[in-house]
């Protein structure tokens, strides 16, 4: 733990610094190593699993959802016994060149099937929810740069949070810069400077770093120009922005994007078809992107949601809260194919399927494989996952 | 720990804070008018609300073309309530059953539902009883929309409201299982609304119904009662289980007192709740008058909403332009506050999570309007140091002395101590 608290001491030096970015900063982003960015994008309200990959031979799946199954002359196949929801369609070119993966039956012991709880498992990689600290947040820790993962959205998830900040949230890169008007400046920062405790020292702190960090974004994102046309939802928009930050070179090496509404209780094929389609149109424009700018190599995407549904319909035509579901990833760093073996649906635990593969191995896989990183300090425990980082 | 009676009359410092916490801020002769008075007189006056509303509010949802023009100026109203009404804690304490009993627009998009959940939260805003709060919002319209009771039916159960409610609205995560909820759900059956369904009937009245066909008569567990019971009687199991007490107390000690509340302070106001069978009004009453309370200073970090309004309050309540309080309505939400529409149905939590980079950015922005712009409103007197920043001589005030009183209100609103309640 001496990095983690050589990191705190080193941050509180570097929000004293109102200007530029604090030497100490650029030292340790360097010592960081790696041109590698993995994206994390998180569908929020539990994204039915069984209807995003579908199990379209397995005669059980159809028994259970007589209304919302994906018939199977709609999937589009992708292995003698799996196929995808026909909204994933932008995605199957990167399936077809072998760059997008499926990661089966991911979750973790005595699943909880409240979002919060259960979102909060994946955030912190910590099911007995002990931890308040994000996985992510521990990167930043590591790593020892409070600017080296972002979100990009309004309010910044648990799984960017530190032992005593939070990773920064980029709400549109345009409007990611500080105008003070003119001539004051130099009250601003004798404000700034008035001595503090407690949550105004902690106000204080974060408005610096603000000024740190749009001070580094806007020194570098006006050399991107978008290398893809991009879908119109705000969703796609905040990928645009992902992207301009990675072709900017602003440093970061997580960034984070959530896709929100899938919490299917009723009318779920209305509900889930059009935010799949939301998702596959805006991560084919980003991979697009990528690949003009050049920088396809250098990104990867995984993704997640809290849990599955019910592997049975209920009758709303939608699905209660379950256990297990499928991740994926996708990038030319990214091995394609399923990893990992498909849910036995006869075999369920109290309606849903049994996980067999740990949410935390998966994130191993990235962390060690991809960003270079002590897997083992940020998750604090081995975990086996699939080779699915190439 | 019982919370102890704060029995020295309010200094001034001690008046502002009051009116900050119960007001979203006041004005310097505000603040002059409760100093010297005794906290619990200054705390029962704040909690004699009427049904009265802010006069001449100019958003009417009833006029929207559209859904959203519909949703727009239902949340406009509020706002405009918020900053003008005649209670302003009657509205801080709607402002915190919204964000525990949560309902969205995604899904609630009726105004007469909108009105309607708003009314009953003004209604029971300080309630003698919380299972009578619980109880008539579980029959908003809203409510049974935003959770699926409405397609909670006999044989065909919808488990949503069920489990929210116990782990959300009472008793919290712990005290309960799976087969609560699943038991929950088949008691709570039968109960949905008719009228206004549908993209096009957004104002066409909707009104809970008790369907007793679609009702499962058979026989249930819950939290350890048996019998056929009925969805009151769930509703009133989950709101008067021991342990309502203490997350309801929570949550009212993260509103009023501190963005981590003193567990032990919390367990006090739960010893009230459960002495007094869930009298919100009381538990309310002895936090808002107690030494605690007045020991807990910058303890809460302004949401959004409370930083728009209490700059508003604290200028004197200015008139704007009704497109200006569409823009700040807009604003915060764009600072992540959509009024009737927290992220999740946890609700907003609030605390540290309100201050990001770019919400910062917007609250620079937000005072610069309200202050510098082109259309901010012209003041008969600026706010004072103790309105703005708590306390009569800080720090941070000392270091504004060389500007013009606009400047200074602008560096003010987005000093660390006015964006702390």
């Amino acid at each position: 733990m001496t990095n983690r608290r050589d990191f705190l001491k080193l941050s509180a030096l570097a929000v004293a610094a109102t200007t530029g970015m604090p030497g100490f900063l650029a030292r340790a982003a360097a010592q960081a190593g790696g041109t590698k960015t993995l994206v994390v994008i998180q569908l929020t309200g539990g994204n039915d699993g069984l209807n995003t990959l579908v199990p379209y031979s397995n005669g059980a799946y159809y028994a259970a959802r007589p209304t919302i199954a994906v018939a199977k002359k709609d999937v589009l196949t992708l292995t003698p016994d799996l196929g995808m929801h026909p909204a994933l369609r932008p995605l199957m070119p990167l399936w077809d060149a072998g760059k997008f993966a499926w990661i089966e039956n991911v979750g973790y012991p005595n699943p909880n099937r409240s979002h919060f709880a259960s979102m909060a498992i994946w955030h912190t990689a910590d099911p007995t929810q002990a931890q308040a600290e994000g996985w992510i947040g521990r990167i930043a820790e590591r790593i020892g740069d409070p600017f080296c993962a972002s979100n990009i959205g309004a309010t910044t998830p648990q799984a960017l949070r530190a032992a005593d900040f939070s990773l920064p949230s980029i709400d549109g890169v345009d409007r990611f810069q500080l105008k003070l008007p003119q001539g004051l400046n130099a009250p601003f920062t004798a404000l700034l400077d008035a001595p503090r405790s407690g949550e105004a020292e902690y106000l204080v702190r974060a408005t610096r770093q603000m000024m740190t960090n749009t001070a580094r974004v806007q020194a570098s994102v006006k050399k991107y120009r978008p290398g893809a046309t991009y879908p119109e939802s705000a969703f796609a928009a905040q990928l645009r922005d992902t992207a301009r930050l990675i072709a900017a070179g602003v440093g970061q090496r997580v960034l984070y994007v959530s896709l929100g509404g899938f919490d299917t209780h009723a009318g779920q094929r209305a509900e889930q078809d059009e935010l799949l389609a939301t998702l596959a149109e805006g991560l084919a424009a980003f991979h697009a992107d990528l690949q003009t700018q050049g920088l396809a190599d250098d990104v990867i995407v995984m993704g997640f949601s809290e849990f599955g549904r019910r592997v049975a319909e209920n009758d709303s035509a939608g699905t209660d809260h379950g256990k297990g579901s499928v991740m994926f990833a996708l990038g030319q760093g990214v091995k394609g194919g399923v990893h990992g073996s498909s849910p036995d649906l006869e075999d369920l635990s109290e309606g849903d399927v049994k996980y067999k593969q740990d949410f935390r191995g998966v994130y191993a896989g990235a962390l060690t494989r991809w960003l270079q990183l002590d897997a083992r300090a940020i998750l604090n425990g081995d975990f086996a996952g699939p080779a699915w980082v190439a | 720990m019982t919370l102890t009676p704060h029995t020295r009359p309010l200094s001034a410092e001690d008046a502002a804070h009051f009116l900050r916490r119960t007001a979203f801020g006041g004005t310097d002769s505000q603040i002059r008018a409760l100093t010297g008075r005794a906290a619990a007189d200054a705390t029962r006056e704040a909690l004699a609300f009427t049904a009265a509303l802010a006069p001449a509010n100019p958003f009417d949802p009833a006029t929207g073309a559209t859904t959203g023009a519909m949703l727009q100026l239902t949340r406009a109203r509020w706002l405009y309530e918020l900053v003008y009404g005649p209670h302003p804690l009657r509205e801080k304490l709607v402002l915190t059953w919204s964000n525990h009993f949560v309902i969205g627009t995604d899904k609630v998009r009726n105004h007469p539902a909108l009105a309607g959940y708003l009314a009953t939260l003004r209604q029971h805003a300080a309630t003698p009883d919380f299972t009578r709060l619980a109880l008539a919002v579980a029959q908003t319209p809203a409510m049974l929309r935003y959770l699926d009771n409405d397609q909670n039916k006999k044989g065909k159960p919808n488990e949503n409201f069920s489990r929210e409610l116990l782990e959300l609205f009472t008793v919290g995560l712990g005290p309960y299982s799976e087969a609560d909820v699943r038991e929950g759900a088949r008691a709570l059956s039968g109960w949905t609304f008719t009228g206004g369904r549908g993209n096009k009937n957004f104002l066409e009245p909707q009104a809970f119904v008790f369907n007793a066909r679609q009702h499962d008569t058979g026989q249930k567990t819950y939290l350890g009662q048996r019998g056929n019971l009925s969805p009151e009687d769930v509703v009133r199991a989950a709101a008067t289980h021991p342990q309502t007490a203490l997350s309801v107390s929570r949550k009212l000690h993260r509103a009023f007192m501190a963005d981590t509340p003193d567990e032990r302070a919390v367990q006090g106001s739960a010893e009230t709740w459960r002495r007094t069978n869930g009298n919100v009004g009381a538990v309310l009453t002895e936090l808002l008058s107690s030494a605690e309370f007045y020991a807990s200073r910058a303890r809460i970090v302004r949401s959004p909403v409370e930083y728009v309004v209490g700059a508003l309050r604290t200028m004197g309540q200015p008139a704007l332009e009704p497109k200006a309080v569409l823009n700040l309505m807009q604003t915060a939400g764009r600072m992540g506050q959509v009024l009737l529409q927290p992220d999740t149905v946890k609700g907003w939590d609030g605390g540290r999570e309100w201050i990001n980079d770019s919400a910062l950015l917007l609250r620079l922005q937000a005072a610069a309007a309200l202050t510098l712009g082109q259309s901010a409103p012209t003041l008969d007197r600026a706010p004072s140091d103790l309105a703005l920043f708590g306390s009569e001589r800080s720090a941070a005030a000392a270091a504004l002395t060389s500007l013009n009183a606009r400047q200074r209100t602008y560096l003010a609103l987005v000093s660390p101590e006015f964006q702390l309640a």
